[in-house]
């Protein structure tokens, strides 16, 4: 177990963690890496099919994350093909094709996720870092940022080894936070991450505000530090003080 | 109506027709000729009679015998006049009148003007036009149920390629990969028809793959821009030192690039929905899936504060793509939540074929009926797109479902009903 006191979790976690991104936009492949290697993940890219086709069959990688749409291929094959030859690979697709048929299809051949453009970087961060840490370690490890730690298959939170009460969303907003530490989060994709893309509405930037300020209390009622950082006109940043 | 049983109608009524004409002009042919033969006869006698007068100058009456009457009935004035008549004589032996013709002349007998009638009983030849009549009805009738039953079955085969066409084109489905397949007949037209049809379907199959495809791919083309720009702003928000003038910017940019990503997927739905890509379909109870789909807004109601109020008492069975019912129910729900007052209410009625959604809120500025057009939006908000209810009218057409909407003061309920 990690030291409690020190920043551990976030980017040493996942150090030398291996990502290939198979995306053919190359400023969004770069975004992408630039983002994930913040994290401490070693990144590739593949513009094309028959890149990625060649690096998955040279290199082994934690995580692969698959655009279908490819200008010499289909990323379906990919994501096959990955199955094939290593297992033990995570896959995440993200397409802008956005019907349940194909939703239906990337998970049926075997990829662990699907997320549809566009989407939030923080989100896919999140995603990739949540697929890794239930492929390697089975989900049974705590998260630990200073003095908060997180039983993940109990979902318990302790503040300072307290018991910290938290609902469902403020569990959920808990966990986006500590898996995008030192990230400027928008109001939006926050929103998104708790509800889905069906309930945008101004509502719902209202119901982000109020479970932070829930959350944040909770954390401080149990002798945390406030680490949630609001952002102007932007969002919010969970970061050390 | 059928065209066989247009064919036969209209066969049966010109048969009807025609039989009706035959038979009267029938009818009066013979008649004519029945009486023809009966003057003719009654001219010669009264030549007879005038011979026999000429001869014997006197005539003497005798009125026993019922037929070839000759009757001769003394008149003050004699008149230039001779004309045929129908008459009836009472028969003694059978008691009832008889049919006679008589011809009726005034000549000299003797010296004295005398009113001459001659008679003949037409009484047979009565009972001949009614055995000719008989004849020709029944044998006339036999003809035309003869010949409609020989056009009726000769009408069904000659139309049965046709009829299969038609099957055939009704089950074709040009959402499917599956060619069109008509057989061959020997009546040109109907080959041509078939060519016609064949040409039409492989069109209609071809447009659709390259509509489905364009709208695909315009989604492609559209979202990963739009990625870019969102990815490229996420980025942008994390350098430390941004003044608030850039921040508000990066904002707008953001927020723009969001609301096209969301128009773009909302406005392609749309017309994935027109075009019926929406194949798959299953029987769904739309009642139970709304007061399911109701859970999904616990957050935001409890959020509100709103007071919900739901009924189920029976069920809206409905066959429909699952992935459009959900869209349905949930662009309705978050309509209904999103224009809500805080502590407002919100009531969910289903029941057999039916579901009403009920919520306070403000009063339409807009006109009720245009509600469910494209972009007209209540608020200016930047969070409305103003196609969620084009959605839902576009979900109810497709699925041949009835929407109204009503309120009440500050009570709006739309109702959605099969």
């Amino acid at each position: 177990m990690f030291p409690e006191s020190e920043a551990i979790f976030g980017a040493d976690q996942f150090l030398e963690m291996k990502v290939l991104v198979v995306e053919d936009e190359k400023g969004l492949a770069e975004s992408i890496v630039e983002y994930l290697s913040r994290e401490g993940f070693v990144c590739e890219v593949a513009n094309t099919f028959w890149q990625a086709d060649e690096k998955i069959s040279l290199y082994q990688y934690d995580c692969t994350i698959v655009d279908l749409t490819l200008p010499d291929g289909d990323g379906f094959n990919i994501v096959q093909t990955l199955k094939k030859i290593a297992a033990a690979t995570g896959i995440i697709i993200i397409s802008a094709r956005n019907t349940l048929e194909d939703k239906i299809k990337g998970l049926e051949i075997g990829s662990d996720d699907y997320m549809t453009k566009p989407f939030h970087l923080s989100e896919l961060n999140a995603r990739v870092k949540s697929l890794i840490r239930r492929r390697n370690f089975g989900g049974n490890n705590d998260m630990v940022w200073k003095e908060i730690r997180v039983q993940l298959p109990s979902r318990k939170v302790f503040v300072n080894e307290k018991d910290t009460v938290l609902s469902k969303k403020e569990y959920d907003l808990l966990l986006y936070f500590l898996s995008n530490i030192d990230v400027a989060l928008t109001k939006e994709a926050i929103a998104e991450h708790l509800w889905g893309d069906h309930m945008d509405s101004s509502d719902s930037l209202d119901m982000v505000y109020s479970h932070i300020k829930n959350l944040r209390r909770k954390i401080i009622e149990k002798g945390g530090k406030d680490y949630i950082q609001s952002i102007y006109g932007i969002g919010y940043k969970f970061t050390a003080p | 109506m059928k065209l066989l049983e247009k064919t036969s109608r209209i066969y049966l009524l010109a048969s009807l027709f025609i039989y009706l004409a035959v038979g009267i002009a029938f009818y009066w042919i013979i008649t004519f000729m029945i009486y023809d033969e009966v003057e003719s006869r009654l001219m010669v006698e009264k030549r007879d009679f005038e011979t026999y007068i000429h001869s014997n100058n006197t005539w003497v009456n005798n009125s026993y015998f019922v037929e070839n009457k000759i009757e001769v009935v003394p008149v003050v004035k004699i008149q230039d006049k001779t004309a045929f008549t129908d008459t009836l004589i009472y028969n003694r032996y059978e008691e009832s009148m008889d049919p006679f013709r008589q011809l009726t002349f005034y000549t000299m007998i003797g010296g004295s003007p005398y009113r001459v009638t001659i008679r003949k009983s037409i009484v047979e030849s009565y009972k001949l036009i009614e055995a000719i009549s008989a004849a020709m009805i029944t044998f006339l009738a036999l003809l035309m149920i003869g010949m409609f039953v020989f056009q009726r079955s000769l009408s069904g085969k000659l139309w049965r390629p046709f009829y299969d066409s038609l099957a055939k084109i009704k089950d074709f489905d040009w959402t499917r990969n599956k060619k069109l397949e008509l057989s061959a007949s020997e009546i040109s037209e109907f080959n041509e028809l078939n060519e016609v049809m064949l040409k039409m379907s492989s069109k209609m199959q071809h447009d659709y793959k390259s509509l489905r495809e364009f709208t695909e791919n315009a989604s492609h083309e559209i979202q990963t821009p739009l990625a870019l720009i969102n990815a490229r702003v996420e980025q942008f928000i994390q350098s430390k030192d941004l003044s608030e003038g850039q921040t508000h910017w990066i904002e707008e940019i953001y927020h723009a690039a969001r609301r096209m990503s969301r128009l773009n997927q909302g406005l392609l739905l749309l017309a994935k929905i027109e075009n019926q890509q929406f194949t798959e379909q299953e029987e769904m109870d739309l009642a139970a899936l709304i007061l399911l789909r109701l859970k999904d807004f616990e957050d935001i109601i409890l959020h509100k504060n709103l007071t919900v109020k739901t009924e189920q008492t029976g069920k809206f069975i409905k066959i429909i793509s699952p992935a459009l019912a959900d869209i349905l129910v949930t662009n309705l729900l978050s309509n209904a939540i999103k224009h809500n007052y805080p502590d407002g209410q919100l009531t969910v009625t289903a029941g057999k074929d039916f579901f009403i959604i009920s919520n306070t809120g403000n009063a339409l500025k807009a006109a009720p009926d245009r509600l469910f057009e494209r972009f007209k939006k209540e608020s200016n908000g930047a969070e409305s797109l103003g196609l969620g209810l084009a959605i839902v009218k576009q979900i109810c057409d497709n699925y041949d479902l009835q929407i109204d909407y009503q309120h009440v003061d500050s009570l709006h309920s739309i109702r959605v009903f099969a």
